[in-house]
């Protein structure tokens, strides 16, 4: 079976990020690139599987990850032993959504979490629980959890699933941002000016990525812009939300490890990216 | 034996391709500390036990060859109940079994020896038959796992050890004991669950320790000796285990507890009784061991007597700056909506208080709902008896339902329609009231003896109708509405006063402002959060 010019490119990309990663691994490094380079290496492992070996498996290694960051997050959250059924019911909901992702039913998809998750899961939790207490925030953090890292996230996997490369971009793009706004942070600027360059400094990173990969996204050339600069103000509010919850969580930035907030973490600039991009390729651009 | 060795290898692989993948998978169980292991050949391992989960994450540690040659001693009298479950255990821990609190084996019987103990009978190793099989096995340079809680204990706690593993430590002092916290499976797998969650699980393994002191022969001890040093050994490892789960420590999303509202206990009285003295010295005195408000012409806290300075309220300094006009009104008309204005000010403070500063009492010199209610006799004296004040309180406070807008209260007293159309009511009633009852002739010495500037209603005559709508009050609270209402003789000193108060106090059913007691201290959460584990 012949490869085209894209696959190989991709396979390339996942080969490279594979001995990087084992590089790192062997030698240590910096806590920036140990920080981004494993979930780059991920989302190019689903592309990579998606492009060269099935769709399906793709879409579902991506419900894997989804799944590992939404356990991260209810360890994380103080939910009480009568939620027991409604998180099961959270955990359950990811196979479906991915389901629906897998056979393109974006209808379904999108009402899944807000219609059918909040008529479930206070359900199970009404159904399991003697004392009421707590039940709505209860009811407010698993919905929240699940929005947040199966609903958000899981649209990069419908963009992988019409174009791997389009996904591919937004991750690059992603990852563009993120680096360079620890670069930023780094050289501890005021927050004000940290903030700015955060949002105007990726936009020429994001629209030369747009335009080197326009042969194979298929953006036109303003759509490519316009998505190159919308891209760091999602990733700026992602950060900035996913932080905030991240402080109440009591995720301590310097103490990450997994189950102790390392993947959402690592998710945080997807969870306004992945959503909005989709839905402005969808409704904007028609190309879906 | 080569049913043995098929027994190994199925245990080898159940383990290899089934228990450890799942385990990872579901539970996530991020180890710390295993370089520990490396190279032992031999140990007593001894962790915190929560769940049924800590079994199959305490094998995650071990390397595959030491898994046939460890074994974990566990309840027979619970795993006997299923069959499946039953063989299971037996075919992937090779536990030694044992029966809390009894058993049919007795001191003498061998487990390692004798058949296994069938599923479903009561019958099964007593804790002295388990403990010698224990030995059995390290003697034959097999490793043990013991969880020296004896059961699962309470979610996230750590019970007293038991002495067993201690006797094993010090019998075997040549095997190294490990300490192991376990994290997490107390969440998704708790005692009363029956249905495992998906969570991360942490386990933190501690550094080898060797019982064995210098140039001492473990084997020369009296049994009055070793049973000494038994016991400090267990201690020792209760220790280790529990400044591992300290380590482990880390914060983590909490619910704000709900904390019953801090009790409100208002000091009533004419003007010069002494009410704000009274106030104040109540406020410092059940500081101790807790934290109270003094709302008066200031708000003040104060913690073990001393005063606090915090972040000034806003509503209070409108309110002082209200209270400082309401001094220099020059009649009862002018004096009466400021006055209005500043008591619900003092309502909406203490409110505040209650709702942002954790405090556990707050005093209030002066009360708004029994200021208004009282007050009421001064301006509408020939409407005013007890049926109207029970009626006038129950409105204020919105306790009473049948006390409606239509009631004839509202119509008698048109300030406190007034009220209720601008919303205003209802109020927070006090939960204790004490009055601070002195002649107005003695009342009105004492203001003349400040030199200050006197309050329009500072008169003889006015202070005597006050005095008697306080005293109604007072009554009404008392029959009508159920709460403590005591009269205090304010001619005397001011020490016997404030005993007096204190002792009314202390024998009112509320603990929250009964005798201080420092054990009782609840430190208010800053921001809602706390640390845990």
């Amino acid at each position: 079976m012949a490869m085209s010019a894209s696959q190989m490119t991709l396979a390339g990309a996942f080969l490279a990020l594979t001995v990087a990663l084992g590089l790192c691994r062997i030698r240590g490094v910096s806590r920036a690139v140990a920080v981004y380079l494993p979930y780059l290496w991920t989302f190019f492992l689903v592309f990579t599987l998606i492009e060269l070996v099935s769709v399906t498996l793709g879409i579902w290694t991506l419900a894997a990850l989804c799944f590992l960051a939404l356990r991260e997050y209810f360890t994380l959250t103080d939910l009480r032993y009568q939620d027991r059924w409604g998180v099961l019911a959270a955990y359950a909901a990811i196979p479906f959504m991915f389901y629906f992702v897998q056979i393109d039913w974006y209808g379904m998809f999108i009402i899944s979490v807000p219609v059918y998750v909040l008529l479930v899961v206070p359900f199970l939790i009404a159904l399991g629980g003697k004392d009421p207490r707590g039940a709505v925030l209860s009811v407010g953090i698993i919905v929240l959890g699940l929005m947040l890292l199966v609903y958000c996230v899981g649209h990069v996997a419908y963009l992988a699933r019409y174009s791997t490369w389009m996904a591919a971009y937004v991750v690059l793009a992603v990852a563009a941002c993120d680096l360079l706004a620890y670069l930023f942070r780094a050289r501890d600027r005021s927050p004000l000016r940290s903030i700015l360059l955060q949002l105007l400094a990726p936009a020429p990173v994001t629209t030369g990525l747009a335009l080197l990969l326009r042969p194979w996204t298929g953006i036109p050339v303003n759509h490519s812009v316009a998505l190159a600069l919308m891209i760091p103000l999602l990733v700026a509010m992602g950060c900035h939300t996913i932080n905030y919850l991240e402080a109440d969580l009591g995720i301590e930035r310097d103490r990450l490890h997994p189950g102790r907030g390392q993947i959402l973490n690592e998710l945080k600039s997807f969870v306004y990216v992945a959503p909005v991009t989709f839905h402005y390729l969808r409704y904007v651009l028609d190309v879906f | 034996m080569a049913a043995r060795s098929t027994s190994t290898s199925l245990q080898l692989l159940l383990h290899f391709l089934v228990l450890r993948p799942l385990t990872r998978l579901v539970f996530g169980a991020g180890i710390e500390g295993r370089a520990h292991l490396r190279g032992l050949t031999q140990f007593i391992l001894v962790a915190n036990h929560n769940s049924h989960l800590d079994l199959p994450l305490i094998f995650q540690l071990l390397p595959l060859r030491q898994i046939p040659r460890t074994h974990p001693m566990a309840a027979h009298e619970y795993f006997s109940r299923s069959r499946l479950l039953f063989r299971s255990v037996e075919l992937l821990f090779g536990p030694v079994w044992v029966v809390r609190g009894g058993g049919g084996g007795g001191a003498g019987a061998d487990p390692v020896a004798a058949p296994a103990p069938e599923p479903g009978s009561k019958a099964g190793p007593s804790p002295e038959a388990a403990m010698a099989a224990m030995r059995k096995h390290l003697r034959a340079g097999r490793s043990v796992v013991i969880f020296p809680e004896g059961t699962r204990g309470r979610p996230g706690e750590i019970a007293a050890f038991r002495r067993g593993v201690g006797r094993l430590a010090v019998e075997f002092p040549q095997v190294p004991v490990i300490p192991v916290f376990i994290a997490g499976t107390e969440r998704a797998l708790p005692r009363a669950a029956g249905v495992p969650i998906p969570l991360w699980t942490r386990i933190v393994v501690g550094p080898p320790l060797r019982y064995v002191a210098a140039g001492e022969q473990p084997g020369v001890r009296s049994a009055e000796e070793a049973e000494a040093a038994a016991r400090r050994v267990t201690a020792e490892l209760e220790r280790q285990v529990r400044s591992l789960a300290e380590r482990e420590t880390a914060r983590r999303h909490r619910r704000r507890e709900r904390r019953p509202p801090a009790p409100l206990v208002a000091v009533l009285g004419i003007d010069g009784s002494g009410k704000s003295t009274l106030a104040r010295a109540l406020a410092e005195r059940l500081s101790t061991g807790r934290r109270t408000a003094l709302v008066s012409d200031e708000v003040v806290f104060f913690e073990e007597g001393e005063s606090l300075r915090l972040q000034p309220l806003l509503a209070e300094q409108v309110r002082r700056r209200l209270n400082r006009r309401v001094k220099t009104a020059r009649s009862l008309e002018s004096y009466k909506i400021p006055k209005l204005a500043e008591l619900l000010l003092r309502d909406r403070v203490a409110g505040q208080l209650l709702r942002w500063r954790a405090a556990d009492v707050i005093v209030l010199d002066g009360c708004p709902v029994l200021n208004l209610a009282a007050w009421a006799r001064l301006y509408r004296e020939a409407e005013y008896d007890d049926d109207a004040c029970t009626a006038l309180l129950r409105a204020i406070t919105g306790r009473d339902t049948d006390v409606g807008r239509r009631h004839p209260i509202f119509r008698r007293f048109p300030e406190l329609s007034a009220l209720a159309r601008l919303r205003l009511i209802p109020l927070r009633a006090p939960d204790a009231v004490m009055f601070l009852d002195v002649e107005p002739a003695i009342a009105m010495a004492r203001i003349l003896a400040r030199g200050e500037t006197q309050q329009v209603h500072e008169t003889e005559d006015k202070l005597a109708r006050l005095r008697e709508g306080y005293l109604t009050v007072c009554r009404v609270l008392e029959s009508a509405l159920g709460l403590p209402a005591r009269i205090l003789d304010g001619a005397r000193s001011r020490e016997a006063i404030v005993a007096e108060a204190l002792e009314q106090l202390g024998s009112w059913h509320d603990p929250r402002v009964g005798a201080p007691d420092p054990s009782q201290r609840t430190p208010p959460p800053p921001d809602g959060r706390s640390t845990h584990a």
